[in-house]
């Protein structure tokens, strides 16, 4: 572990930028989301969980998959330098091992090559990702019911730790290591700053809300599939589809075209199973055209089928979902329900 | 890596008007580039794209065993399907394939099979009947029974001759309500299915419109055939193909990915699959 001095930050983030196109939060206005820095000036290191999810920086909420002309299909071209995310909590770089499971790698079929997902993987293989660990916990946060913490650095490549007029930062992985190689000169953590990064855990980890034992949530969604319990679940959610936009791990999209005589573009958007139309078949069939069939669904996804073909919960218990809600329709009350019922 | 979400052109070689309510086209597509061209089997499934206008899935109904043209029958229903409808011979079309499973024409092999569709969805038993006959020794007796609301929904009219001529494979043909002039069965699918005796220990592979397969599969089973042997191929709106894009799914199963063929004993499990 070596440390930076929070006075060399701005020529940390400087050095940092030659060889990656650097992103941070970024306060604009009341918002906070992770945005492209100029300087570190543009960084808000305060904020917990930015508003939207750091997901959009690999997924982004448009993207352009091929241009059109009469010449042919071109796919645009990605700038050069690879990405460096500064300031990701624990539950969003959990997020990133879980959408690479989805675009990353391919389990299904044979042939795997043609199910991965080359927009997300030129963005995603060569980062540089900076895990901030959190002092201090929101009230929403519940990334401890899904074996994350505010001192876990899984998915990241570099954990980092604000402490005093410091930061902290401890290799993770090889590429972390790699990078951290050449701070040879840095300062190394003294076995007095060890032990307050063991309070600073501490202390940490009580602001979190008591753990839930979900290790039953996987069979029970499955038992409670035809349960009324949907009925009281879905009774509340109006469909907004606000949970799906700020969640770090939901992945849906719809592809539509562009263009005006022979020259156009393809791009995908995010999408939500909330939406009516989202299954609607052109012939009129709608296998979820009930809000209670879509709520069931974005629920069931979450914390069955991904289970199910992954091995895994898709949520990291980021509280975004919980935060932006416009009925306070709390997915931890919902989990709580279905564990109890 | 290979980029799945771009497609590649195909040239519309031949246009056939299949109802005369002009509902149904089929699509004769020709490879532009040699390279382009893949292999695949009956079942699988493409998404045709006319660049501006949007992509759709469409099961293959050519056969592998017809070379250097993919065949696709389209029902005039969306804006994509309209679109598709006004193209011209020579006119150049994107396609995206092939993806999807298949129907396990392996297990068939030296035994005998039953194909039963409904209407427009006789595109991929298309492929896998003429894959079938173009093979035939490899396989026992072919059953088909094919229903349409009349006889003007049928699509393959002029293939529908050639087949009823043939003495290795039995095939009825039946329509919702009596028509003058109808000479065959008239009948619902599911009805057809129990009245002319098929052999149990056939394979059996549906396609049609969801109410007809729902009807269907429980008549099979009533037969004796086991879920094991009954295959059905199902639909869902999609949009990447690849099992990204999460609209498809049905449960913890995609469509696009895992399916469209299921097996009868797989969708059990799944529940609102039907």
């Amino acid at each position: 572990m070596i440390k930076i001095k929070k006075s060399d930050f701005s020529t940390f983030i400087t050095n940092l930028q030659k060889n990656y196109s650097v992103f941070a939060p970024v306060t604009d206005g009341k918002a906070t989301a992770f945005k492209k820095i100029k300087s570190a000036e543009d960084i808000n290191n305060k904020v917990l969980n930015t508003k939207r999810s750091p997901k959009e920086i690999f997924f982004p909420q448009s993207e352009v998959l091929f241009q059109y002309t009469e010449e042919g299909i071109k796919v645009p071209k990605r700038e050069e330098k690879p990405f460096a995310i500064w300031g990701m909590r624990n539950c969003d770089t959990k997020s990133l091992l879980l959408l690479d499971k989805v675009f990353g790698e391919a389990h299904q079929m044979p042939k795997k090559d043609m199910y991965k997902d080359p927009y997300w993987k030129e963005k995603y293989d060569n980062c540089l990702v900076f895990n901030l660990a959190c002092n201090k916990p929101l009230s929403t946060c519940f990334c401890n019911w899904f074996d994350g913490g505010p001192f876990n650095n899984t998915g990241s490549d570099i954990f980092v730790i604000e402490n005093d007029e410091n930061y902290i930062f401890e290799a993770v992985s090889d590429k972390g290591k790699k990078f951290l190689k050449e701070f040879k000169t840095a300062e190394q953590v003294s076995d007095k700053e060890i032990k307050k990064i063991e309070k600073l855990k501490e202390t940490a980890e009580s602001y979190l809300a008591e753990k839930e034992d979900i290790s039953s949530l996987f069979s029970k969604t499955k038992e409670i599939w035809d349960e009324t319990i949907w009925d009281e679940i879905a009774a509340k959610c109006i469909n907004c589809g606000a949970c799906a936009f700020v969640c770090p791990t939901c992945h849906c999209f719809d592809v539509s075209d562009e263009g005006k005589g022979k020259k156009g573009k393809r791009i995908r958007l995010w999408d939500s199973c909330m939406f009516a139309i989202f299954t609607k078949e052109a012939s009129g069939h709608n296998p979820r055209s009930q809000s209670l069939q879509r709520v069931r669904q974005r629920v069931m996804h979450k914390y069955n089928y991904f289970m199910d073909n992954y091995d895994e919960h898709l949520c990291t218990g980021c509280g975004r979902c919980v935060v932006v809600c416009p009925v306070n329709l709390d997915i931890r009350e919902v989990i709580k329900k279905i564990i109890r019922y | 890596m290979k980029n799945t979400y771009i497609p590649f052109q195909m040239k519309v070689k031949k246009i056939y008007t299949e109802s005369p309510d002009r509902t149904l086209k089929t699509f004769d597509l020709s490879y532009l580039n040699k390279e382009d061209k893949f292999d695949f089997l009956p079942g699988q499934f493409c998404e045709f794209s006319i660049l501006g206008k949007g992509e759709s899935p469409f099961g293959i109904a050519s056969s592998p065993t017809e070379e250097d043209i993919l065949k696709f029958t389209v029902n005039r229903t969306g804006s994509v399907t309209n679109e598709i409808h006004y193209l011209q011979e020579d006119d150049i079309v994107g396609i995206r394939g092939p993806l999807g499973n298949w129907y396990p024409v392996e297990k068939f092999k030296g035994q005998d099979v039953v194909i039963i569709g409904g209407g427009f969805a006789f595109t991929t038993l298309r492929s896998l009947l003429i894959y079938m006959l173009d093979n035939r020794d490899d396989y026992g007796k072919i059953t088909v029974i094919y229903g349409a609301r009349n006889p003007d929904l049928f699509i393959y009219k002029d293939e529908i001759k050639e087949w009823e001529k043939r003495d290795d494979l039995t095939l009825h043909l039946t329509i919702d309500n009596p028509v003058k002039g109808w000479d065959k069965l008239t009948g619902f699918v599911p009805t057809v299915t129990k009245e002319v005796s098929l052999d149990p220990t056939s394979w059996c592979v549906v396609c049609g419109p969801p109410i007809m397969i729902k009807y269907t599969l429980p008549v099979l089973t009533e037969l004796g055939f086991p879920d094991e042997k009954i295959y059905t191929s199902l639909e869902r709106r999609m949009k990447c193909g690849i099992g990204k894009c999460g609209r498809c799914n049905i449960g913890s199963k995609y469509v696009c990915i895992d399916g469209p063929v299921f097996s009868y004993e797989e969708i059990k499990k799944i529940p609102e699959a039907l």
